[in-house]
Protein backbone atom coordinates (compact mmCIF):
# COMPACT_ATOMS: atom_id res chain seq x y z
CA UNK A 1 0.00 0.00 0.00
CA UNK A 2 1.13 3.71 -0.44
CA UNK A 3 0.83 4.05 3.11
CA UNK A 4 3.96 2.37 3.64
CA UNK A 5 5.51 4.32 1.44
CA UNK A 6 4.63 7.51 3.12
CA UNK A 7 5.53 6.16 6.72
CA UNK A 8 9.21 6.08 5.26
CA UNK A 9 9.07 9.58 3.38
CA UNK A 10 7.19 11.31 6.21
CA UNK A 11 10.39 9.60 8.21
CA UNK A 12 12.48 11.49 6.07
CA UNK A 13 11.28 14.50 5.77
CA UNK A 14 10.94 15.07 9.84
CA UNK A 15 14.73 13.80 10.04
CA UNK A 16 15.07 16.54 7.91
CA UNK A 17 13.29 19.09 9.18
CA UNK A 18 14.18 18.26 13.11
CA UNK A 19 18.16 18.44 13.29
CA UNK A 20 18.40 17.42 16.83
CA UNK A 21 16.12 14.07 16.80
CA UNK A 22 17.62 10.74 16.08
CA UNK A 23 16.01 7.44 15.01
CA UNK A 24 12.85 9.01 13.61
CA UNK A 25 9.98 6.22 13.36
CA UNK A 26 6.95 6.99 11.52
CA UNK A 27 4.13 4.27 12.40
CA UNK A 28 0.54 3.78 11.95
CA UNK A 29 -0.10 5.60 9.22
CA UNK A 30 -3.59 5.77 8.38
CA UNK A 31 -6.04 7.86 6.05
CA UNK A 32 -8.87 9.53 7.32
CA UNK A 33 -11.95 8.94 4.98
CA UNK A 34 -13.99 12.19 4.51
CA UNK A 35 -10.84 14.48 3.80
CA UNK A 36 -12.00 15.03 0.49
CA UNK A 37 -11.18 18.69 0.02
CA UNK A 38 -7.32 17.45 0.68
CA UNK A 39 -6.15 14.27 1.56
CA UNK A 40 -5.51 13.57 5.60
CA UNK A 41 -3.54 10.99 7.56
CA UNK A 42 -2.80 9.99 10.79
CA UNK A 43 0.14 8.66 12.28
CA UNK A 44 2.30 8.59 14.87
CA UNK A 45 5.99 9.49 15.50
CA UNK A 46 8.51 8.68 18.17
CA UNK A 47 12.33 10.16 18.23
CA UNK A 48 15.53 11.02 20.42
CA UNK A 49 16.41 14.20 21.32
CA UNK A 50 18.81 14.56 23.85
CA UNK A 51 18.58 12.12 26.15
CA UNK A 52 15.07 12.28 25.77
CA UNK A 53 12.89 9.68 23.83
CA UNK A 54 9.72 11.70 22.64
CA UNK A 55 6.54 10.51 20.93
CA UNK A 56 3.07 11.79 19.99
CA UNK A 57 -0.02 11.63 16.99
CA UNK A 58 0.04 13.90 14.41
CA UNK A 59 -2.36 14.76 11.43
CA UNK A 60 -0.72 15.27 7.84
CA UNK A 61 -2.53 17.29 5.41
CA UNK A 62 -2.07 16.95 1.98
CA UNK A 63 -3.21 18.43 -1.43
CA UNK A 64 -5.32 16.38 -3.25
CA UNK A 65 -4.58 15.88 -6.57
CA UNK A 66 -8.26 17.28 -7.63
CA UNK A 67 -11.50 17.48 -5.13
CA UNK A 68 -14.48 19.77 -4.43
CA UNK A 69 -12.57 22.81 -4.64
CA UNK A 70 -8.89 23.90 -4.93
CA UNK A 71 -7.35 25.64 -2.08
CA UNK A 72 -5.03 28.31 -1.42
CA UNK A 73 -1.98 25.64 -0.13
CA UNK A 74 -0.53 27.53 2.54
CA UNK A 75 -4.23 29.17 4.11
CA UNK A 76 -4.92 26.26 5.91
CA UNK A 77 -1.60 26.37 7.99
CA UNK A 78 -1.27 30.21 8.41
CA UNK A 79 -4.89 30.55 9.10
CA UNK A 80 -4.51 28.20 12.38
CA UNK A 81 -0.95 29.87 12.73
CA UNK A 82 -2.69 33.37 13.33
CA UNK A 83 -5.14 32.11 15.51
CA UNK A 84 -3.04 30.11 17.97
CA UNK A 85 -3.34 31.63 21.36
CA UNK A 86 -7.02 32.87 20.41
CA UNK A 87 -9.85 31.18 22.70
CA UNK A 88 -10.88 28.82 20.16
CA UNK A 89 -9.65 24.81 20.17
CA UNK A 90 -7.44 24.55 17.06
CA UNK A 91 -4.79 22.20 16.75
CA UNK A 92 -1.29 23.18 16.93
CA UNK A 93 0.49 23.36 13.67
CA UNK A 94 4.27 22.18 13.07
CA UNK A 95 5.32 22.37 9.42
CA UNK A 96 4.17 23.41 6.02
CA UNK A 97 5.90 21.92 3.12
CA UNK A 98 5.49 23.18 -0.28
CA UNK A 99 8.01 21.84 -2.05
CA UNK A 100 7.23 18.64 -4.07
CA UNK A 101 9.65 16.43 -3.75
CA UNK A 102 8.81 15.31 -0.05
CA UNK A 103 5.51 13.53 -0.71
CA UNK A 104 4.78 14.25 -4.25
CA UNK A 105 2.04 17.42 -2.91
CA UNK A 106 2.49 19.84 -0.68
CA UNK A 107 1.30 19.21 2.42
CA UNK A 108 1.48 20.57 6.45
CA UNK A 109 1.79 18.52 9.86
CA UNK A 110 -0.36 19.57 12.58
CA UNK A 111 -1.22 17.91 16.22
CA UNK A 112 -3.94 15.11 16.04
CA UNK A 113 -6.79 16.62 18.57
CA UNK A 114 -8.71 14.21 21.08
CA UNK A 115 -12.13 13.99 19.97
CA UNK A 116 -14.34 12.81 16.81
CA UNK A 117 -16.30 14.18 14.73
CA UNK A 118 -19.97 13.74 14.62
CA UNK A 119 -21.21 12.41 10.98
CA UNK A 120 -23.97 15.12 9.55
CA UNK A 121 -25.51 12.99 8.44
CA UNK A 122 -26.38 10.10 10.86
CA UNK A 123 -30.00 10.13 11.52
CA UNK A 124 -29.98 9.18 14.71
CA UNK A 125 -27.43 11.08 17.68
CA UNK A 126 -24.07 11.94 16.28
CA UNK A 127 -23.10 13.94 19.28
CA UNK A 128 -23.75 10.53 21.75
CA UNK A 129 -26.04 12.37 24.07
CA UNK A 130 -24.50 15.97 24.01
CA UNK A 131 -26.12 18.17 21.55
CA UNK A 132 -27.02 20.80 23.65
CA UNK A 133 -23.44 21.28 24.84
CA UNK A 134 -21.82 21.03 21.42
CA UNK A 135 -24.10 23.30 20.12
CA UNK A 136 -23.32 26.17 22.72
CA UNK A 137 -19.73 25.53 22.26
CA UNK A 138 -20.32 25.42 18.08
CA UNK A 139 -22.12 28.89 18.21
CA UNK A 140 -19.44 30.46 21.16
CA UNK A 141 -16.87 29.50 19.10
CA UNK A 142 -18.38 30.73 15.55
CA UNK A 143 -19.02 34.45 17.49
CA UNK A 144 -15.46 34.34 18.96
CA UNK A 145 -14.13 34.26 15.48
CA UNK A 146 -16.21 36.72 14.57
CA UNK A 147 -15.27 39.35 16.67
CA UNK A 148 -11.54 38.82 16.35
CA UNK A 149 -9.67 41.11 14.59
CA UNK A 150 -8.22 39.87 11.61
CA UNK A 151 -5.69 42.54 11.08
CA UNK A 152 -4.52 41.85 14.74
CA UNK A 153 -3.64 38.76 14.06
CA UNK A 154 -2.18 39.06 10.56
CA UNK A 155 -4.99 37.29 8.26
CA UNK A 156 -4.87 40.62 5.94
CA UNK A 157 -3.77 38.52 3.35
CA UNK A 158 -6.69 36.54 3.30
CA UNK A 159 -8.58 36.84 0.65
CA UNK A 160 -10.83 40.49 0.20
CA UNK A 161 -8.25 41.07 3.77
CA UNK A 162 -8.06 44.38 2.66
CA UNK A 163 -11.34 45.53 1.72
CA UNK A 164 -13.98 47.30 4.55
CA UNK A 165 -17.49 46.52 2.43
CA UNK A 166 -18.49 44.69 -0.54
CA UNK A 167 -18.19 41.80 0.71
CA UNK A 168 -21.46 40.00 -0.66
CA UNK A 169 -20.63 41.11 -4.24
CA UNK A 170 -16.79 40.03 -3.95
CA UNK A 171 -18.22 36.38 -3.04
CA UNK A 172 -20.64 36.24 -5.15
CA UNK A 173 -18.50 37.31 -7.87
CA UNK A 174 -16.31 34.32 -6.71
CA UNK A 175 -18.74 31.86 -6.70
CA UNK A 176 -20.43 32.73 -10.26
CA UNK A 177 -17.07 32.50 -11.42
CA UNK A 178 -16.56 28.95 -10.36
CA UNK A 179 -19.67 28.16 -11.87
CA UNK A 180 -19.14 29.51 -15.14
CA UNK A 181 -15.62 27.23 -15.15
CA UNK A 182 -17.06 24.13 -13.80
CA UNK A 183 -20.69 23.80 -15.18
CA UNK A 184 -21.05 21.75 -18.96
CA UNK A 185 -24.64 21.98 -18.33
CA UNK A 186 -25.92 25.19 -16.71
CA UNK A 187 -28.22 25.21 -14.03
CA UNK A 188 -31.11 28.18 -15.00
CA UNK A 189 -32.47 27.67 -10.75
CA UNK A 190 -29.16 28.13 -9.78
CA UNK A 191 -28.63 31.60 -12.18
CA UNK A 192 -31.78 33.07 -11.14
CA UNK A 193 -30.87 32.80 -7.69
CA UNK A 194 -27.61 34.68 -8.70
CA UNK A 195 -29.78 37.29 -10.05
CA UNK A 196 -32.04 37.69 -7.35
CA UNK A 197 -29.16 38.27 -4.88
CA UNK A 198 -27.52 41.00 -7.09
CA UNK A 199 -31.14 42.85 -7.52
CA UNK A 200 -32.03 42.03 -3.86
CA UNK A 201 -28.37 42.90 -2.16
CA UNK A 202 -27.56 42.82 2.14
CA UNK A 203 -27.12 45.28 3.80
CA UNK A 204 -22.76 45.99 4.39
CA UNK A 205 -21.37 43.77 7.01
CA UNK A 206 -21.59 44.69 10.60
CA UNK A 207 -17.83 44.15 10.25
CA UNK A 208 -15.07 42.65 8.15
CA UNK A 209 -14.34 39.38 9.90
CA UNK A 210 -12.57 36.46 9.59
CA UNK A 211 -15.23 33.68 7.62
CA UNK A 212 -14.20 30.03 8.26
CA UNK A 213 -15.85 29.14 5.03
CA UNK A 214 -16.91 25.81 5.93
CA UNK A 215 -17.93 26.04 9.19
CA UNK A 216 -20.34 23.25 10.30
CA UNK A 217 -21.30 19.76 11.37
CA UNK A 218 -18.73 17.72 10.12
CA UNK A 219 -16.16 19.88 10.04
CA UNK A 220 -15.46 19.60 14.36
CA UNK A 221 -14.23 17.23 16.84
CA UNK A 222 -16.05 16.68 19.68
CA UNK A 223 -15.30 14.64 23.10
CA UNK A 224 -18.41 12.66 24.17
CA UNK A 225 -17.03 12.14 27.69
CA UNK A 226 -17.54 15.88 28.07
CA UNK A 227 -19.41 16.92 25.38
CA UNK A 228 -17.27 19.25 24.64
CA UNK A 229 -15.82 20.89 21.07
CA UNK A 230 -12.21 19.97 20.75
CA UNK A 231 -11.06 21.42 17.49
CA UNK A 232 -11.97 23.24 14.51
CA UNK A 233 -11.03 21.97 11.71
CA UNK A 234 -11.05 22.49 7.89
CA UNK A 235 -10.08 26.08 7.25
CA UNK A 236 -9.34 25.56 3.75
CA UNK A 237 -11.78 28.21 2.22
CA UNK A 238 -10.96 30.91 4.90
CA UNK A 239 -11.43 34.27 4.00
CA UNK A 240 -12.27 38.00 5.11
CA UNK A 241 -15.96 39.12 5.19
CA UNK A 242 -19.76 38.70 6.17
CA UNK A 243 -20.41 36.98 9.20
CA UNK A 244 -23.01 36.20 8.51
CA UNK A 245 -22.02 33.66 5.48
CA UNK A 246 -20.90 31.30 7.94
CA UNK A 247 -23.85 31.44 10.17
CA UNK A 248 -25.90 30.94 6.84
CA UNK A 249 -23.26 28.08 5.97
CA UNK A 250 -23.60 25.91 9.61
CA UNK A 251 -27.50 26.09 9.49
CA UNK A 252 -28.18 25.15 5.99
CA UNK A 253 -30.31 22.13 5.59
CA UNK A 254 -27.81 20.02 4.26
CA UNK A 255 -26.06 19.70 7.92
CA UNK A 256 -27.89 21.46 9.92
CA UNK A 257 -26.66 22.46 13.49
CA UNK A 258 -30.30 23.56 14.14
CA UNK A 259 -30.76 19.36 14.42
CA UNK A 260 -29.20 20.43 18.05
CA UNK A 261 -30.43 23.23 18.80
CA UNK A 262 -32.96 26.21 17.97
CA UNK A 263 -31.69 28.99 15.61
CA UNK A 264 -32.87 31.53 18.09
CA UNK A 265 -31.11 30.11 20.74
CA UNK A 266 -28.31 29.25 18.68
CA UNK A 267 -28.03 32.82 17.28
CA UNK A 268 -28.64 34.51 21.14
CA UNK A 269 -25.26 32.47 21.74
CA UNK A 270 -23.07 33.69 18.69
CA UNK A 271 -23.89 37.54 19.64
CA UNK A 272 -23.49 37.29 22.75
CA UNK A 273 -19.74 35.89 21.90
CA UNK A 274 -19.46 38.44 19.28
CA UNK A 275 -20.51 41.12 20.59
CA UNK A 276 -22.82 41.75 17.17
CA UNK A 277 -26.42 41.68 16.55
CA UNK A 278 -27.86 39.18 13.40
CA UNK A 279 -29.95 41.33 10.92
CA UNK A 280 -32.39 38.21 10.16
CA UNK A 281 -33.49 39.72 6.80
CA UNK A 282 -29.77 39.67 6.08
CA UNK A 283 -29.47 36.04 7.07
CA UNK A 284 -32.01 34.81 4.64
CA UNK A 285 -29.69 37.08 1.98
CA UNK A 286 -26.97 35.06 2.82
CA UNK A 287 -28.75 31.36 3.25
CA UNK A 288 -29.79 31.55 0.07
CA UNK A 289 -26.30 32.66 -0.94
CA UNK A 290 -25.10 29.58 0.73
CA UNK A 291 -27.25 27.19 -1.77
CA UNK A 292 -25.21 28.95 -4.59
CA UNK A 293 -22.12 28.90 -2.86
CA UNK A 294 -23.08 24.86 -2.26
CA UNK A 295 -23.75 23.83 -5.91
CA UNK A 296 -20.47 26.09 -6.85
CA UNK A 297 -18.83 23.28 -5.10
CA UNK A 298 -20.72 20.42 -6.15
CA UNK A 299 -20.11 21.52 -9.71
CA UNK A 300 -16.29 21.43 -8.65
CA UNK A 301 -16.54 18.15 -7.68
CA UNK A 302 -18.79 16.71 -10.71
CA UNK A 303 -16.15 18.46 -12.79
CA UNK A 304 -13.04 17.44 -11.50
CA UNK A 305 -14.62 13.40 -11.76
CA UNK A 306 -15.18 13.47 -15.08
CA UNK A 307 -12.41 15.18 -16.01
CA UNK A 308 -10.53 11.86 -14.23
CA UNK A 309 -8.48 14.21 -12.36
CA UNK A 310 -10.46 12.65 -8.77
CA UNK A 311 -11.71 9.15 -8.23
CA UNK A 312 -12.90 9.57 -5.22
CA UNK A 313 -16.16 8.15 -4.77
CA UNK A 314 -17.14 10.67 -2.47
CA UNK A 315 -16.79 13.34 -4.55
CA UNK A 316 -18.87 11.57 -7.30
CA UNK A 317 -21.76 11.06 -5.31
CA UNK A 318 -21.18 14.50 -3.94
CA UNK A 319 -21.89 15.92 -7.18
CA UNK A 320 -24.84 13.86 -8.01
CA UNK A 321 -26.80 14.31 -4.73
CA UNK A 322 -25.60 17.02 -3.47
CA UNK A 323 -26.04 19.53 -6.58
CA UNK A 324 -29.90 18.33 -6.63
CA UNK A 325 -30.46 18.74 -3.04
CA UNK A 326 -28.98 22.29 -3.31
CA UNK A 327 -31.27 23.53 -6.45
CA UNK A 328 -34.28 21.96 -4.44
CA UNK A 329 -33.36 23.78 -1.77
CA UNK A 330 -33.14 27.20 -3.72
CA UNK A 331 -36.53 26.91 -5.28
CA UNK A 332 -37.87 26.42 -1.59
CA UNK A 333 -35.66 29.61 -0.48
CA UNK A 334 -36.89 31.71 -3.04
CA UNK A 335 -40.60 30.54 -2.84
CA UNK A 336 -40.43 31.68 0.81
CA UNK A 337 -38.94 35.09 0.29
CA UNK A 338 -41.56 35.52 -2.21
CA UNK A 339 -38.92 35.51 -5.62
CA UNK A 340 -41.26 32.70 -7.28
CA UNK A 341 -44.75 31.26 -6.74
CA UNK B 1 -33.40 -12.81 -21.67
CA UNK B 2 -30.82 -10.10 -22.72
CA UNK B 3 -28.65 -8.85 -20.15
CA UNK B 4 -29.54 -5.32 -20.38
CA UNK B 5 -27.34 -2.01 -19.77
CA UNK B 6 -29.22 -1.44 -16.75
CA UNK B 7 -29.39 -4.58 -15.37
CA UNK B 8 -25.51 -4.75 -15.61
CA UNK B 9 -24.71 -1.72 -14.06
CA UNK B 10 -26.93 -2.93 -10.74
CA UNK B 11 -25.67 -6.20 -10.82
CA UNK B 12 -21.62 -4.69 -10.33
CA UNK B 13 -23.44 -2.24 -7.93
CA UNK B 14 -24.64 -4.98 -5.80
CA UNK B 15 -20.67 -6.83 -6.23
CA UNK B 16 -19.19 -3.86 -5.20
CA UNK B 17 -21.53 -2.94 -2.56
CA UNK B 18 -22.23 -6.11 -0.76
CA UNK B 19 -19.62 -8.67 -1.69
CA UNK B 20 -16.30 -6.81 -2.47
CA UNK B 21 -17.08 -4.15 0.25
CA UNK B 22 -17.13 -6.46 3.17
CA UNK B 23 -13.85 -8.56 2.43
CA UNK B 24 -11.72 -5.45 1.85
CA UNK B 25 -9.69 -4.81 4.66
CA UNK B 26 -8.67 -1.48 4.40
CA UNK B 27 -11.04 1.13 5.47
CA UNK B 28 -10.54 3.52 2.94
CA UNK B 29 -10.95 1.20 -0.25
CA UNK B 30 -14.45 -0.58 1.79
CA UNK B 31 -16.19 2.86 1.68
CA UNK B 32 -14.88 3.56 -1.43
CA UNK B 33 -16.20 0.24 -3.26
CA UNK B 34 -19.64 0.69 -1.00
CA UNK B 35 -19.96 4.54 -2.52
CA UNK B 36 -18.75 3.09 -6.13
CA UNK B 37 -21.93 0.73 -5.70
CA UNK B 38 -24.27 3.27 -4.40
CA UNK B 39 -23.25 5.44 -7.73
CA UNK B 40 -23.46 2.87 -10.01
CA UNK B 41 -26.82 1.97 -9.17
CA UNK B 42 -27.97 5.70 -9.70
CA UNK B 43 -26.57 5.77 -12.96
CA UNK B 44 -28.22 1.90 -13.80
CA UNK B 45 -31.52 3.59 -12.36
CA UNK B 46 -31.21 6.62 -14.84
CA UNK B 47 -29.94 4.63 -18.15
CA UNK B 48 -32.67 3.07 -19.33
CA UNK B 49 -34.85 6.70 -19.64
CA UNK B 50 -32.07 8.92 -20.45
CA UNK B 51 -32.29 10.03 -24.15
CA UNK B 52 -36.21 10.29 -23.81
CA UNK B 53 -35.84 12.44 -20.45
CA UNK B 54 -33.37 15.00 -22.25
CA UNK B 55 -35.64 14.84 -25.64
CA UNK B 56 -38.40 15.65 -23.64
CA UNK B 57 -36.67 18.33 -21.74
CA UNK B 58 -35.14 20.30 -24.96
CA UNK B 59 -38.79 20.54 -26.41
CA UNK B 60 -40.29 21.76 -23.43
CA UNK B 61 -37.32 24.72 -23.20
CA UNK B 62 -37.90 25.23 -26.85
CA UNK B 63 -41.51 25.59 -26.51
CA UNK B 64 -41.57 28.65 -23.18
CA UNK B 65 -38.55 29.79 -25.34
CA UNK B 66 -40.92 30.08 -28.36
CA UNK B 67 -43.83 31.65 -26.10
CA UNK B 68 -40.72 34.29 -24.76
CA UNK B 69 -39.99 34.96 -28.74
CA UNK B 70 -43.39 36.37 -28.87
CA UNK B 71 -42.76 38.83 -26.14
CA UNK B 72 -39.27 39.59 -26.76
CA UNK B 73 -38.23 42.28 -29.77
CA UNK B 74 -34.61 42.26 -31.99
CA UNK B 75 -32.02 40.15 -31.89
CA UNK B 76 -33.13 38.50 -28.96
CA UNK B 77 -36.56 37.55 -30.19
CA UNK B 78 -34.91 36.28 -33.45
CA UNK B 79 -32.72 33.93 -31.58
CA UNK B 80 -35.08 32.95 -29.43
CA UNK B 81 -37.28 31.88 -32.25
CA UNK B 82 -34.85 30.38 -34.22
CA UNK B 83 -34.05 27.75 -31.25
CA UNK B 84 -37.74 27.18 -30.80
CA UNK B 85 -37.58 26.11 -34.51
CA UNK B 86 -35.14 24.02 -33.74
CA UNK B 87 -34.47 20.45 -33.30
CA UNK B 88 -32.38 17.92 -31.37
CA UNK B 89 -29.48 17.18 -33.91
CA UNK B 90 -28.74 13.29 -32.51
CA UNK B 91 -29.77 11.02 -30.70
CA UNK B 92 -26.31 10.36 -27.83
CA UNK B 93 -26.62 11.14 -24.61
CA UNK B 94 -23.52 13.59 -25.19
CA UNK B 95 -25.22 15.63 -28.28
CA UNK B 96 -28.37 16.09 -26.51
CA UNK B 97 -26.42 17.09 -23.24
CA UNK B 98 -25.03 19.68 -25.74
CA UNK B 99 -27.89 20.77 -27.14
CA UNK B 100 -29.38 21.08 -23.87
CA UNK B 101 -26.87 23.00 -22.32
CA UNK B 102 -27.69 25.65 -25.05
CA UNK B 103 -30.89 25.96 -25.07
CA UNK B 104 -30.75 26.32 -21.11
CA UNK B 105 -28.15 29.20 -21.85
CA UNK B 106 -30.86 30.79 -24.22
CA UNK B 107 -33.25 30.30 -21.02
CA UNK B 108 -31.01 31.79 -17.95
CA UNK B 109 -30.68 35.17 -21.09
CA UNK B 110 -34.78 34.84 -21.62
CA UNK B 111 -35.37 34.57 -17.84
CA UNK B 112 -33.02 37.67 -17.18
CA UNK B 113 -34.70 39.40 -19.75
CA UNK B 114 -37.94 38.63 -18.42
CA UNK B 115 -37.02 39.80 -14.85
CA UNK B 116 -35.71 43.34 -15.93
CA UNK B 117 -39.60 43.72 -17.77
CA UNK B 118 -42.91 45.38 -15.70
CA UNK B 119 -45.32 43.66 -17.58
CA UNK B 120 -47.85 41.05 -16.69
CA UNK B 121 -47.17 38.86 -19.83
CA UNK B 122 -43.70 39.19 -18.64
CA UNK B 123 -43.98 37.96 -15.36
CA UNK B 124 -46.77 35.40 -16.18
CA UNK B 125 -44.22 33.87 -18.79
CA UNK B 126 -41.40 34.09 -15.51
CA UNK B 127 -43.26 32.55 -13.38
CA UNK B 128 -43.98 29.57 -16.45
CA UNK B 129 -40.17 29.25 -16.94
CA UNK B 130 -39.64 28.85 -12.98
CA UNK B 131 -42.39 26.35 -12.89
CA UNK B 132 -41.08 24.34 -15.82
CA UNK B 133 -37.09 24.34 -13.84
CA UNK B 134 -39.01 22.75 -10.58
CA UNK B 135 -40.09 19.95 -13.18
CA UNK B 136 -37.03 19.50 -14.86
CA UNK B 137 -35.28 19.51 -11.55
CA UNK B 138 -37.43 16.58 -9.63
CA UNK B 139 -37.28 14.69 -13.04
CA UNK B 140 -33.68 14.35 -13.17
CA UNK B 141 -33.43 13.81 -9.73
CA UNK B 142 -31.00 10.95 -8.28
CA UNK B 143 -32.54 7.74 -8.35
CA UNK B 144 -31.46 5.88 -5.37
Amino acid sequence: MEEDDLESRIAAYLDQQMPDARNVAVTGLSRIYGGSSQETYRYHAAWGEGSDRREGDFILRRDAAAGLVVAERDLEFTVYSALAGQPLPLPRVHFLELDTRWLDRPFFIMDLCPGRPGNPFDPNDPYEGNDASVARDFWTHLGTLAAIDHRAVGLEGLRNGAATGGFWQAELDRWEAILDEGETVIEPIVRGAIRWLRRNPPPEASKPAIVHGDYRSGNFLFTPEDGRVSALLDWEMCHIGDPLEDIAWAIDPFWPITRHMPLEDGLAIWEAASGLAVDRTALDWWRLFACVKACAIWTTAEASVASGESYEMIVALSGIRAGHFHRKQILAQMKALGAIA
Amino acid sequence: MRLTIEQTLHRIGRMLSERIAPDVSHEFVAQSARLSGGALNICANWIDDAAELRVEENAAIRAVLGEIAGVADGDLAARLGEAAASADPGLKLSVLDAENDLLRQLLVEAQGWLEAQDSPAAHALNAKVWGLLEEIESKRAPRE
